[in-house]
């Protein structure tokens, strides 16, 4: 029985002081959402695929931050190049978590190939990241996250997740919360 | 490395962007910004990432303005038929400002035949897409379109274009 999402969101939320999160369009906007509000969350509404490259260019201007994206198995098959120019980049600050659930959760639970058997982190090897994990439950979770919060990455973990049915209403205000965003990590508009 | 204007256009445009304050610098390899390409990599102060596909370019650029760093696209034309999604649901839904260098395909002396349609299309593509664009028809003017583009992509927090023409770049060869 795979982990519950949002009490994986939960529980990396615990882990968190001021680390921004990128998070995907969907299911783990609503979760990371519903676990906590923080300024420090990026939520996206579209672009799917495109969270691990907004958190790539994160990283690389702000060395000084840890940078925590929360992906999805759908979003990144969109969007596998990412891994690669992750690996080639190397941001030592990134950690990347895909909450693989093997669905199209947002659009109504159909299956995705890593539900056919496709392995994110096999993937993530084959693109040439070395600090690269799968884990299975929330303790495992816990412990991998808390190293790669403070242990040099580029990291990249596949979460086997179930999906959740959070449907928060997280406010559709994306310009809103794009500047509490960068208010909050001390980013002035270049 | 191409000819001698190559390297003239090449090396105002690689200074007009440093002079403009840009930190990043997102791309596709391409032969016609070769050149434009080697001279912003020898600038240590630059981060240059290398993206595999240009979408990708869009996303960590706007990534990049929210760690507070200013960033340039520079891609083929095909490239923007490749970002038109993170350009709209991204830049544009957000608004994020974002430079975008185009060298132009698919236009005059054109050798491949599948170039020709987005070639053809892209000005109807800026158009529809609300984004303003700018042909840098002679080299001395591109200090100026870069100045300009630049206050006008923060200005509006949207993304801008300038397009390199076949007609300034001499385009792509066949090989």
């Amino acid at each position: 029985m795979a982990m519950n999402r949002l009490e994986a969101v939960r529980r990396l939320v615990r882990l968190l002081d001021t680390e921004p999160v990128i998070a995907n369009l969907g299911k783990n906007t609503y979760d990371l959402f519903a676990a906590a509000d923080r300024p420090q969350n990026f939520y996206t509404w579209g672009a799917m695929g495109s969270v691990s490259s907004i958190g790539l260019g994160l990283a690389l201007a702000r060395p000084d931050l840890r940078v925590v994206v929360l992906d999805g198995d759908g979003s990144l098959l969109m969007n596998l190049g990412s891994l690669a120019t992750i690996a080639l980049s190397r941001p030592a600050n990134l950690v990347h978590i895909v909450c693989d659930t093997g669905t199209y959760e947002t659009t109504g639970g159909q299956p995705s190939h890593t539900a056919a058997g496709t392995d994110l982190a096999a993937v993530g090897r084959g693109a040439g990241l070395s600090r690269v994990e799968t884990v299975e439950d929330l303790e495992q979770f816990e412990r991998v996250a808390r190293r790669a919060l403070a242990e040099p990455g580029p990291w990249l973990i596949v979460a086997k997740v179930a999906g959740t049915s959070t449907t928060a209403k997280v406010p559709r205000t994306p310009i809103y919360h794009k500047y509490r965003f960068m208010d909050a990590i001390r980013s002035k508009p270049a | 490395m191409r000819g001698g204007e190559a390297v003239d256009w090449s090396a105002t445009l690689a200074e007009a962007l440093r002079a403009n304050g840009y930190e990043m610098i997102a791309y596709v390899p391409d032969e016609v910004a070769d050149t434009l390409l080697q001279l912003l990599r020898e600038d240590s102060s630059l981060q240059m990432v290398s993206v595999t596909r240009e979408e990708e370019g869009v996303a960590v650029l706007c990534g990049a303005y929210l760690g507070g760093k200013r960033g340039a696209l520079v891609m083929q034309g095909s490239g923007l038929g490749n970002s038109i999604n993170a350009l709209c649901s991204l830049a544009i839904g957000f608004q994020f400002p974002l430079l975008m260098v185009i060298s132009e395909r698919g236009r005059l002396d054109e050798f491949n035949p599948v170039q020709v349609p987005f070639g053809r299309a892209m000005p109807k593509v800026f158009e529809a897409l609300g984004i303003q664009a700018y042909w840098m028809e002679r080299a001395e003017e591109i200090p100026r379109f870069v100045e300009g583009a630049t206050k006008l992509a923060y200005a509006s927090a949207l993304p801008v274009a300038l397009v390199i023409p076949t007609t300034l770049s001499g385009g792509k060869t066949w090989r």
